[in-house]
């Protein structure tokens, strides 16, 4: 019995050749080129080391409503890569802001100018109402009173390079810094969904005037209401992200974790009780409402693997761009090749510098044209005009498919 | 329109120091770079055989928060893939490029450091060439704002980038790639398109083939190219310091 077992080790140990997961720790980028560029002999597709072909996402699964504890939350996967994200709401009385009542006089005097201009002008479509109510100035609340607060933290042991408890590193710093510019850039929540208001009850005798008059008094009424209308407070929402597990491409799970749990989000019914000088809130689930978000952004990142190892610092001829476009990616030989990688993982992420990010949006929920909200590109001069039409192209793709999943869970 | 102003090395203490004026978007930044530099107790050794660059960006009035780590990120990428880093003498060692702004508008907390980021590379740039940096191009950056009605504008005050539906930064090398785009707000691609060509024109002039196949830079609307302007920096500063040896009889 031992005899076998000795015998079977003696012939198992001459063996020279190396498993594939040595060789890839080994030989990382020797690994992926091998797997990228096949010999044409065997007719094998050029596939990533994980099996995706170029411009492949990983798959992404999303479950909203998970934390009980949170006004709305989601759980994002994409491959390995786990974003959780809770969203959790808090009232700021806006005697508690220093600059308040300083922009407040300043608003006042444009805010009726601009109510009456909608209310006197029947001709403008209802979309568009929406929209001039969206060009109003108080839309600035959301950026200048800070009421979008996204944190990211890394330190949860979601990868070995990140070590728990330690402070936010400068890739957590600068994630959650993304995250906030992307949500004021896109416009994503409407800042009257975060106002708390106080109507006070209309005493006047004209009150009582104008009741069964005409339309137009009634418009002039409704003005008058809407004079007297106050903001108390507002809604100050904070937006933690916790990446559970990291293998790479965190931003993209984190904004459609972010995206997934504002859509969930649901506040209670709030009033400003004048007898108490407080903001209280109803119980009832039923009069809770949902965030009226604008759009569906979708962030889809990319990373370029170049099949020349020290194409960043050997002493080669680097063509003028002129004479690059050129040169069609079939023609590319040897060392020039390389491959725009689609929804990098950790292993990827580590031997590519250059990065894309493009985040779409399409109008009329779908059927309008695409939008870029954000492109961004950085670390190396490989993606062009060229390359970023059709990335912009593979991520209005991807819009569609996240919209999917992100429908399926609402 | 006024172009930038750059002086090299004012500083003498730093192995190399650029400051950077812009006139358009006010923006003034004083850069030094040391290099290289030993690291005390790298633990972030990944890449023991390249240098480590490290960028530090100093706002005007406040103190560095998370939008300075990731405009410091942002220029680190780009600049990390020109330096070459394996040279002789530079491997295990740092790049300590400081930007620090000493003028114009600071930038609050979530805004974004578009309109500032082409003079932070113009002078992370200067500054690196003072310090005899290998570089394995050189590159000119620019900022432009496109407004509701599709106007372009170059190089945005901040008023005007307050009020522009979407801003771009973008740099090209000197051979013409583009090495870094960020853009921000609501766009198209065909309006990319534009900005992009824009850009390419700003920063290296509209390229004209003459009869002989040779391309050159010529100047158009935009006034001189930057990366002219760059370059001319270098020249004015290489001749002020040869000057002894130049304008000996």
């Amino acid at each position: 019995m031992a005899q076998a077992a000795a015998s079977a080790a003696q012939s198992a140990a001459p063996s020279l050749s190396l498993p594939p997961s040595q060789f890839a720790r080994l030989q990382p980028h020797a690994y992926l080129l091998a797997h990228l560029s096949p010999p044409p002999a065997t007719n094998q597709p050029s596939i990533r080391a994980n099996g995706r072909a170029p411009s492949q996402f990983r798959v992404t699964s999303a479950n909203t409503g998970s934390l009980t504890h949170t006004n709305g939350s989601a759980v994002v996967r994409l491959g390995d890569t786990t974003a959780v994200c809770g969203v959790r709401a808090e009232i700021l009385h806006t005697e508690d802001i220093a600059s308040w009542s300083v922009s407040r006089s300043t608003e006042s005097s444009s805010a009726p100018t601009n109510k009456r201009r909608k209310l006197t002008d029947p001709t403008t479509k209802p979309n568009e109402r929406i929209d001039s109510k969206d060009e109003d100035d108080n839309e600035s609340h959301i950026q200048d009173f800070n009421l979008l607060v996204p944190n990211l933290s890394l330190s949860t042991g979601c990868a070995p390079g990140f070590i728990p408890g330690a402070p936010p590193s400068t890739l957590a710093q600068s994630l959650s810094h993304q995250i906030l510019t992307l949500l004021h850039s896109t416009r994503l929540v409407r800042a009257e969904d975060l106002r708390i208001w106080y109507q006070p009850p209309n005493l006047g005798p004209e009150d009582l005037e104008c009741h069964n008059e005409n339309e137009q008094m009634d418009v002039d009424a409704s003005q008058e209401d809407e004079k007297n209308k106050e903001i108390k407070a507002f809604w100050v929402l904070y937006i933690d992200v916790m990446i559970v597990s990291l293998a790479g491409n965190p931003f993209d799970a984190a904004w459609a974790a972010v995206l997934a749990a504002l859509r969930d989000t649901k506040l209670p019914r709030a009033w400003w009780d004048v007898d108490n000088e407080m903001v209280v809130c109803s119980d009832a689930v039923s009069e809770a409402r949902k965030l009226t978000l604008r759009g569906l952004p979708v962030s889809s990142s990319f990373c370029v693997f170049e099949a020349d190892a020290a194409s960043g610092w050997r002493a080669v001829v680097i063509p003028d761009a002129e004479e690059e476009k050129e040169l069609d990616d079939s023609a590319r030989k040897g060392n020039q090749r390389r491959w725009i990688l689609a929804d990098p993982d950790g292993y990827e992420e580590g031997l590519t510098q250059e990065r894309i990010c493009v985040v779409v949006d399409k109008e009329q929920g779908g059927k309008g044209k695409t939008v870029i909200q954000k492109l961004e590109k950085v670390g190396g001069w490989t993606a062009d005009a060229k390359e970023l039409k059709a990335l912009v192209d593979i991520s209005a793709q991807r819009w569609e498919d996240v919209r999917r999943i992100l429908n399926e869970q609402c | 329109m006024v172009g930038p102003t750059a002086t090299l090395t004012p500083l003498s203490r730093a192995d190399g120091s650029a400051s950077y004026r812009c006139p358009s978007t006010g923006s003034n930044i004083l850069g030094s770079v040391n290099a290289p530099v030993e690291l005390p107790a790298r633990r972030d050794a990944l890449r023991p055989e390249d240098a480590t660059v490290e960028v530090f960006v100093k706002p005007g009035t406040a103190p560095g928060g998370v939008g300075e780590r990731y405009i410091e990120n942002v220029i680190k990428n780009m600049l990390a893939k020109l330096i070459l880093g394996r040279e002789k003498g530079y491997a295990r060692r740092g790049v300590v490029i400081t930007l620090a702004t000493i003028g114009g508008e600071s930038v609050g907390r979530g805004d974004s450091y578009l309109t500032l980021l082409p003079a932070l590379i113009h002078t992370a740039l200067l500054a690196l060439l003072s310090a005899a940096v290998p570089l394995s191009m050189t590159f000119s950056a620019t900022v432009l704002a496109v407004n509701a009605s599709g106007e372009i504008t170059r190089e945005p005050s901040e008023k005007e980038a307050a009020a522009a539906t979407s801003l771009h930064a973008l740099a090209f090398s000197s051979k013409g790639h583009l090495l870094l785009n960020e853009s921000q707000g609501a766009f198209d691609f065909d309006t990319w398109e534009k900005v992009h060509a824009r850009a390419l024109a700003i920063c290296h002039g509209t390229l004209t083939r003459t009869s002989d196949g040779d391309v050159a830079m010529a100047e158009d609307v935009d006034g001189q190219p930057l990366e002219g302007t760059v370059r001319e920096t270098v020249e004015d500063k290489l001749h002020q310091d040869y000057a002894w040896k130049t304008d000996a009889p």
